[in-house]
């Protein structure tokens, strides 16, 4: 297991390695470079290129990409052009502010979806069923920002229950009450968008489960329903979840970018489009990294768990990937 | 040298940034023509054309306002400011050398830091500058001669990469008389030289041993802890992309003082959100509605809606250079076609439809109402096919099999460019194509991203036609650096490659006549001029709506924000008070 893990986070770093030097020269394509957004507009060609080689904007690609990565490797996520602020001051508060809300949604919409898919699963096509498909389908498709601005209409503008955007109110920085009350509306947006997928996926896999031999055998032996269910079937129907929940990991970070934008969301959704207009080069790697970073984290996570998950599951020099 | 003197111009393109995201904020001129540089210590109310302001209360102090905006600020250091945010900031946490009055004139008011208005030597190029004494940084220290003479020399050495560099580039020399007065002697006569005194100042005590080359670096105006300023508020606290609060500052110096204790500046993700806040009360005043959005803010009874035409002007730019167009002929070059371009294009139907009462028409590149606008003496091209449709004709333009003009084998089919994700511009380029397609010319609108656009097209002068707009931050009309044929690409703004030697000539004589009522004249002569030769089709000015909790903000008739002027909507917000 050991070797294992080690040679696959030696995979990882050789994976976000390609994805940095993918992403820096994609974005060095891109036509509109830094200097015509963020060099003055009224400046002589001759001041232009002064300021241009302050910036170190005057080095060919692989020159900026090399001293890019030199200081990402030391820690150091560069400065802004614009404003010479250090990337991690404007990057991390943003990390944290939208894995508050991802998070929440995730977990909120984890303890709803899981026990609803399998509860609709011994009961195919019931009323409950029936409920979750239409939520499922509403949650597909509904833009969410399209939602979150009904559920704006109604619960912060028509009547003054909830708050209309933001994290804190302006007076109550920092309060955690203040921060559930804001948390409640986005929260709802974006959980619906997860519940319909998860309700859909432990109900399926369920299924799958249930109709296997062993559960049949299982039943034979007399076992009552609820033991056959959370005894056999339960473990087993977890395994494609795990792997869909390791794979939509990065979107705890990554975000939503709308949902963040309609409730004003001071994430890192909002802030990676900011960039992108502002063609802000160093913000924008480390907001690229810092998602696969989790993409990898992710996969990896899931693989792990495959193994607690199902005995099964080995893994070990030349062992392959079972399931 | 030089390019320069595009004052306008350079915030002009300050202003195309703003676009980016379909809005922008005002900058310049109108008002009633006065006759010269008239000292006014404050505004002339005129009692019609705005909104009425709550019924005259007594003022009161202490309170906050929340004012919402949607792009964060870069930096407040004034002598980098190249954005809305920024320069909002500005207005609220630096004193100005001189100020504007309603008129945009300029002004010596309680909160200037000049004591009179400069004196001009005979020969036009000495201006001698007066300060109070009183002024002083937030952090004690007196406002002195020193931090004047530091500042303007800091933003003329090219060195510092200051984007107002061509309003300074004319000094020869700075003296320094004695600590609150100083001369400043220009080269060469320029008039639009006084506008460039309407300056926010640097503290040469904080900033003097930074090297030139490394100030735009320094913290100072992005740490708020090293941003000592000279207004009534300070720079107190940054959240990035979040908000940034101002709190009064207790040291300030001026007889008139603020009122409001705390001004919050909250930067929304977008302009629709911002609307949402202020229906919602989050915040009491944004600076720029969408106009789909003003009926369900007219609907709340305590907010009120600033509907004027502001001080930016959009147009169609032609292109005169052959090699910008797929069959390399320009069809642009006779100016009967031009013409007909103009009368074709129904104007007042975008005034109407597409700008619902925030904006009026264009005829020259001075704004209506400006002293320098030349009236009914600039030709206004009324809608009309069948003229258009003659004017081709005689300019050699023939029905084409497809029903499109053909002229020596060119078929009559342009591509108009504009930024994507500009609804006014998509909405009009598509007015556009409509009209011309009933005269016989294909246009093919395109939206191009605001970034690529500017790089690829705009700057060096590779378009065939665009729809964009110029915002006039500085109340200067001199437009040389636009119109000019001394100013082609990549160093000037002429981008359309236009060449009218009449013209090139009046903006010269415009920036060598220092008399108001003369340099009036010269401009006249150039609003009719390029009314008949049309560099551009100049469509309309526009405003962006300015929107306010008039239960909770409130203000004097004087002090109502004036949309004619660039950061117009903060007009003298020190005598502004919260409910």
């Amino acid at each position: 297991m050991t070797e294992y893990l080690i040679r696959r986070s030696l995979q990882s770093v050789l994976v976000l390695f390609l994805i940095s030097i993918l992403t820096f020269a994609m974005i060095h394509a891109a036509p509109g470079g830094p200097t015509q957004v963020l060099l003055a507009p009224g400046l002589s060609p001759e001041a232009a290129k002064i300021q241009a080689h302050n910036l170190g904007l005057d080095r060919s690609v692989p020159v900026q990409f090399l001293s890019w990565i030199g200081g990402m490797l030391q820690g150091d996520l560069g400065h802004t052009f614009k404003n010479n602020i250090p990337v991690g001051d404007i990057l991390w508060p943003t990390v944290g502010h939208t894995m508050v809300l991802m998070i929440a949604a995730w977990l909120l919409s984890l303890i709803i979806a899981i026990p609803w898919g399998i509860y609709n699963s011994t009961r195919e096509y019931g009323l409950s069923d029936q409920t979750s498909s239409f939520i499922s389908y509403l949650g597909f498709a509904m833009p969410t920002f399209w939602f979150g601005i009904i559920l704006q209409q109604y619960f912060a503008l028509k009547r003054d229950w909830l708050p209309l955007s933001d994290m804190y109110d302006m007076d109550k920085q920092g309060n955690f009450g203040n921060l559930l009350l804001h948390l409640v509306l986005p929260v709802t947006v974006l959980s619906l968008g997860f519940l319909a997928a998860y309700v859909k996926y432990s109900r399926s896999s369920m299924l799958e489960v249930l109709n296997q031999d062993y559960i049949r055998t299982a039943r034979a032996k007399g076992l009552t329903e609820r033991k056959v269910v959370f005894r056999h079937a339960l473990r087993n129907a977890l395994i494609p979840i795990i792997t869909i929940l390791g794979l939509d990991l990065p979107i705890l970070v990554g975000g939503a970018a709308l949902t963040e934008r309609v409730f004003n969301w001071p994430g890192m959704g909002r802030l990676f489009v900011d960039m992108a207009v502002a063609r802000e080069y160093s913000v924008l790697m480390s907001i690229t990294l810092v998602v696969s970073v989790f993409v990898v984290i992710g996969n990896l996570l899931a693989d792990i768990l495959y193994a607690v998950v199902d005995p099964r599951v080995q893994y070990g020099r030349g062992g392959g990937t079972a399931a | 040298m030089k390019r320069k003197q595009w004052i306008s111009s350079i915030t002009v393109f300050a202003l195309i940034a703003l676009l980016i995201v379909g809005c922008s904020k005002g900058n310049n001129t109108p008002g009633p023509a006065s006759p010269s540089v008239s000292p006014s210590t404050s505004a002339s109310p005129s009692p019609s054309d705005s909104p009425s302001p709550s019924p005259s209360a007594q003022s009161k102090d202490g309170g906050t306002l929340t004012i919402s905006t949607f792009s964060d600020i870069v930096s407040v250091n004034p002598i980098f400011i190249n954005d809305t945010s920024s320069g909002d900031i500005e207005q609220l946490v630096f004193a100005k050398l001189y100020d504007l009055d309603r008129q945009s004139n300029l002004a010596v008011e309680p909160w200037s830091l000049a004591a009179e208005l400069p004196k001009v030597s005979a020969d036009n190029k000495t201006y001698t500058i007066k300060l109070k004494n009183t002024a002083k940084w937030s952090d004690g220290q007196p406002i002195t001669a020193d931090d004047v003479k530091f500042t303007f020399d800091t933003i003329r050495t090219e060195e510092t990469g200051a984007p107002g560099i061509s309003q300074y580039d004319k000094i020869e020399s700075i003296t320094k008389a004695d600590d609150y007065t100083l001369d400043i002697k220009l080269k060469q006569v320029y008039a639009p030289f006084q506008f460039s005194l309407y300056s926010s100042i640097l503290p040469a005590h904080i900033l003097k041993d930074v090297p030139l080359k490394s100030l735009k670096e320094d913290k100072f105006g992005v740490d708020p802890a090293r941003t000592v300023t000279s207004g009534p508020w300070m720079f107190s606290e940054w959240k990035q992309g979040q908000y940034i609060t101002l709190n009064r500052n207790p040291n300030y110096w001026g007889e008139t003082k603020p009122h409001i204790d705390k001004i919050i500046y909250k930067i929304y993700a977008d302009q629709n959100t911002e609307v949402q806040a202020l229906l919602k009360g989050d915040t009491q005043m944004t600076e720029a509605v969408p106009l789909m959005q003003i009926d369900a803010i007219k609907k709340k009874d305590n907010l009120q809606v600033i509907l004027k035409p502001g001080p930016t002007y959009e147009f169609i730019q032609f292109n005169f250079k052959d090699e910008n167009f797929p069959d390399k002929y320009s069809p642009f070059k006779g100016q009967k076609t031009r013409q007909a371009i103009a009368y074709a294009v129904n104007r007042q139907g975008m005034v109407d439809n597409v700008l619902k009462g925030s904006g009026g028409l264009m005829n020259s590149p001075f704004l209506p109402g400006s002293w320098a606008d030349p009236g009914a003496e600039a030709v206004n091209y009324e809608y009309s096919a069948d003229k258009a449709k003659a004017l081709l004709a005689e300019d050699g333009w023939k029905p084409g099999k497809d029903g499109i003009l053909v002229k020596d084998g060119h078929r009559f089919s342009f591509e108009l460019q504009y930024n994507a994700g500009n609804s006014r511009r998509e909405q009009v380029s598509t007015i556009i194509q409509d009209n011309l397609k009933d005269v016989g010319i294909e246009v093919k609108p395109k939206g191009i991203d605001f970034a690529t656009w500017i790089d690829q097209n705009i700057t060096p002068g590779k378009f065939p036609a665009i729809l964009l707009a110029w915002s006039l931050n500085n109340p200067d009309p001199d437009g040389e650096s636009i119109f000019s044929s001394k100013y082609f690409p990549p160093t000037g703004q002429n981008g359309g490659w236009y060449v009218n030697k009449k013209a090139d000539d009046l903006w010269v004589k415009g920036q060598q006549v220092v008399d108001q009522a003369e340099r009036a004249k010269i401009y006249h002569e150039l609003g009719k001029e390029l009314s008949i030769d049309l560099p551009y089709v100049f469509l309309y000015q526009y405003g962006l709506p300015q929107a306010y909790d008039a239960s909770k903000l409130k203000w004097e008739e004087n002090d109502r924000p004036e949309s004619s002027m660039g950061y117009g909507y903060l007009f003298h917000a020190i005598n502004w008070w919260v409910e």
